[in-house]
């Protein structure tokens, strides 16, 4: 029970004393704050048709509780999906693998400590709303257990499955990221789309949102006396304030399977990782490589010239960047893996194909996201591999390889877009071109600044996959690629994102190179 | 040429310092640093190098303030880091292809003096395959190429020995000895016979300071008369420790015959030709 507890906190703070999760906690708190709108904003979050709640305690706790499962959910995975990754590069899974802890308890400490690490980000949102609520006060009266109860019961038992699913994917996809985000988006996607009706077919709702969710529907219904269908709308809409109705929501009255069926869906969690355990590696894995340790290259006495160095070919003074950027597409090829390339190859057919419209605002998307692992790499791999010493005492390696490493990511992403592009070109949309080719600027400029801030891979890839999947489903305010209606103003607002990423990133890693 | 530290010193915190008032003038051929760990070797050859800035003091080549134009010795300086890591997709001659550029060396001959690289350094046979197939000598021979892919002027070279078979340790010492005719080379090792075997000077560091620079012999002086040889009963170790500085303890007989320092003898102790080991041990224990 002891080492149980040991590796549970020993990862807890390995992973919370962290710059990347300071930032993710910012991050969190300040997108927390959006969940329920300011009175005077032109935007929503929940929504039932025109209507939304007074702001009582029930529509506080609900609506962050219900935002929070899903942004969390979402997230979440993207944030602790690499616990066990961690112990094999450290290779302190090398040590763990010859002590007396099992599989299970091994995989189940994992689990806790990615379960506690979304439980402190929850902490900061739940904290939020409070004061939210307090700062927002429309004259009712703070009913703490209206906060406290959606919590518990919809967003604490979502968090402890993602903190399970992001295991299950670790022991079994553990050396295929790219497969394993891929994955998560679609198992993602389908439970959301899930729609129950019954008060059965809710205890199988995993983020257990849905029966709030028909709650609120009917709440509307009864007010408005009709039988319309009311729909009610999650996600960041903009600009329909005005026409906003309210009404007051008093929280739901869960029945008892449902709060049942929350605790099952957490027992089946733990018996999931007691199934996989027998599946776990226990760190008894090949290297990263596919090639052979090279052990044996000196077993036959070879015949070894020795140095000259003074005859040495002298080299000549070359501050050429293409052999920076060779280099960066040799380790982009290197790094994928073949069925990627496939996938991008199929992708790429994709948009040559379909309508334009769909290639546009689905295919693109989704085809760059799939270049996840590689662009959150970009400015980061040189700690990641410790070239670092090498990279930064070269000769002036900020207007070099900086520069090299974005020109790399550019051409990657027009590269990868190029079949749509033709086919703009063709039909003289050059609006959305341009859209295109700015969109692929700032995507590059965002991960490389994000990487060069954090110092790490997470945050671009749990805020990347957001704004796909934002994108995906309609949210024209993370469209970076002009994929949805724009206004004139869009590509301008763009342009400055892209002037003011391009600046952070020069003027951090300046810094970095100074302080090393 | 003239590598210059004046009064360098290296503070991560009010009373921390990793390097405290650091002076020494290091001229062509070969420096060997010595000293325990935390004694500040890695912070000072990384400031050499220009990945740390020092908080107080200048550093000159040739009287140019390297801190404040780095690119002046970065065009001309070989580093190999005590802790540094590779692309392992890469293979050896994309990786240091891909180093020269950011060296700014390049042009046709490039190529061939990296091939002659490997040659020399035993990794021709692997340079087509990636390098995070190779075992940790190797790693650490691509190190070495990469330092010395640019003509350098100023090499530093932090713990180069580490995996390094016996071997390989003699051929990378005749290596050493070549480049030092008309550069400056820095060398800091724990190893002690490495530094003696192939240093011009030695330099022994302390607590971020330096204790003494000198030649080899002049160093070894200090303790001279000073180091023993004596058999003790294994029992009576633990106290004979306290009191003496031990150098190196042999099983013999069912006793132990223990080489030390000391400024005066036992009775039955016999006096040993002092090497550059006791003195590194003498002055790092006593100063």
């Amino acid at each position: 029970m002891k080492s149980f507890s040991t590796i549970i906190k020993s990862d807890y703070l390995q992973r919370t004393r962290s710059y990347a999760f300071l930032i993710t906690l910012c991050a969190s708190l300040a997108i927390s704050y959006t969940f329920v709108p300011e009175p005077n904003a032109n935007y929503s979050t929940i929504r039932i048709a025109d209507h939304i709640g007074y702001y009582n305690s029930a529509w506080f706790g609900y609506v962050t509780a219900i935002m929070t499962s899903i942004f969390l959910s979402l997230i979440g995975f993207y944030l602790v999906n690499s616990s066990i990754k961690t112990d094999i590069n450290t290779k302190v899974g090398q040590i763990i693998a010859t002590t007396r802890i099992n599989n299970f308890k091994y995989l189940f400490s994992k689990v806790i400590s990615n379960f506690l690490v979304l439980l402190t980000i929850l902490l900061a949102v739940f904290t939020m709303s409070i004061l939210l609520f307090f700062l927002y006060n429309d004259g009712f009266p703070f009913e703490p257990f209206q906060f406290i109860k959606p919590y518990i019961l919809i967003t604490i038992p979502s968090l402890f499955l993602i903190s399970v699913l992001a295991i299950v994917f670790e022991v079994f996809l553990g050396k295929y990221s790219v497969a394993q985000n891929v994955g998560f988006f679609f198992i993602f996607s389908s439970l959301l789309v899930f729609s129950p009706k019954t008060e059965n077919e809710f205890s199988l709702d995993i983020f257990g949102s849905k029966i709030v969710m028909h709650q609120l529907e009917e709440s509307v219904r009864e007010i408005t006396n009709t039988d319309k269908i009311t729909d009610l709308s999650i996600g960041y809409v903009i600009g329909n304030f005005e026409k906003t109705n309210k009404f007051e929501f008093n929280g739901v009255d869960f029945p008892l399977s449902f709060i049942i069926s929350r605790f099952l869906w957490i027992g089946l969690g733990v018996l999931i990782i007691f199934l996989i355990s027998g599946f776990f590696h226990r760190f008894d894995i090949k290297e990263g490589i596919s090639v052979k340790k090279i052990t044996s290259i000196n077993t036959q006495p070879t015949l070894v010239k020795d140095i000259n160095v003074s005859s040495l070919p002298k080299t000549k003074i070359n501050y050429n960047i293409f052999p920076l950027l060779k280099t960066e597409f040799l380790l982009l090829f290197r790094k994928g893996k073949k069925w990627l390339w496939i996938l991008n190859i199929i992708g790429m057919i994709l948009l040559g194909i379909l309508p334009i419209k769909i290639a546009h605002q689905m295919v693109l998307p989704v085809l760059w996201f799939l270049q996840v692992n590689w662009l959150s790499g970009l400015t980061t791999k040189e700690v990641t591999h410790n070239v670092h010493y090498f990279a930064f005492a070269s000769y002036k390696p900020l207007s070099r390889m900086l520069t090299s490493q974005l020109i790399a990511g550019f051409v990657l992403m027009l590269f990868l877009a190029l079949p749509l592009l033709i086919r703009l070109l063709f039909v003289l949309n050059f609006t959305a071109v341009l859209s295109i080719v700015i969109g692929g600027m700032f995507i590059v400029l965002f991960a490389a600044t994000l990487g060069i801030l954090t110092k790490g891979k997470k945050l671009f890839e749990v805020l990347f996959f957001m704004m796909t999947y934002a994108v995906l489903n309609g949210i024209s305010f993370f469209d970076y690629f002009g994929g949805l209606l724009h206004n004139s103003y869009y590509i301008f607002r763009l342009l400055c994102c892209i002037l003011v990423l391009g600046v952070l990133s020069f003027i951090v890693r300046k810094i970095d190179i100074k302080k090393m | 040429m003239q590598l210059e530290i004046q009064n360098v010193s290296k503070r991560y915190n009010k009373n921390t310092y990793g390097l405290k008032d650091f002076s020494i003038t290091i001229e062509k051929g070969i420096l060997g640093l010595l000293g325990p760990n935390g004694a500040g070797k890695s912070t000072l050859l990384k400031m050499i190098a220009t990945v740390s800035k020092p908080t107080d003091g200048v550093i000159l080549l040739n009287r140019n303030n390297i801190i404040k134009d780095p690119n002046y010795i970065r065009k001309q300086l070989g580093f190999l880091p005590q802790d540094f890591g590779v692309y392992p997709n890469l293979n050896s001659f994309e990786f240091l292809e891909y180093l020269g550029s950011l060296k700014g060396v390049g042009g046709k001959n490039l190529k061939s003096r990296i091939t002659q690289l490997l040659e020399g350094l035993n990794l021709i046979e692997a340079a087509n395959k990636p390098i995070g197939s190779y075992s940790g000598g190797m790693k650490q021979r691509v190190g070495i190429a990469q330092a010395l892919l640019n003509n350098p002027k100023v090499i530093i070279f932090d713990e180069p020995t580490v995996g390094l078979d016996p071997e390989e340790r003699v051929r990378f010492r005749n290596l050493i000895s070549d480049l030092a005719n008309d550069c400056i080379v820095i060398l800091s090792s724990h190893i002690v016979s490495d530094i003696d075997t192939i240093a011009d000077k030695v330099a022994i560091m302390k607590n971020g300071s330096l204790i003494t620079k000198g030649e080899s012999e002049n160093i070894v002086k200090k303790v001279e008369g000073k180091v023993f040889e004596t058999t003790i009963e294994k029992e009576k170790f633990s106290s004979f420790k306290i009191n003496h500085i031990v150098v190196s303890t042999k099983r013999k007989q069912g006793k132990l015959q223990v080489r030390y320092i000391s400024e005066n003898s036992t009775d039955d102790a016999k006096v040993q030709e002092a090497n550059l080991e006791d003195a590194y041990l003498y002055l790092t224990k006593t100063k």
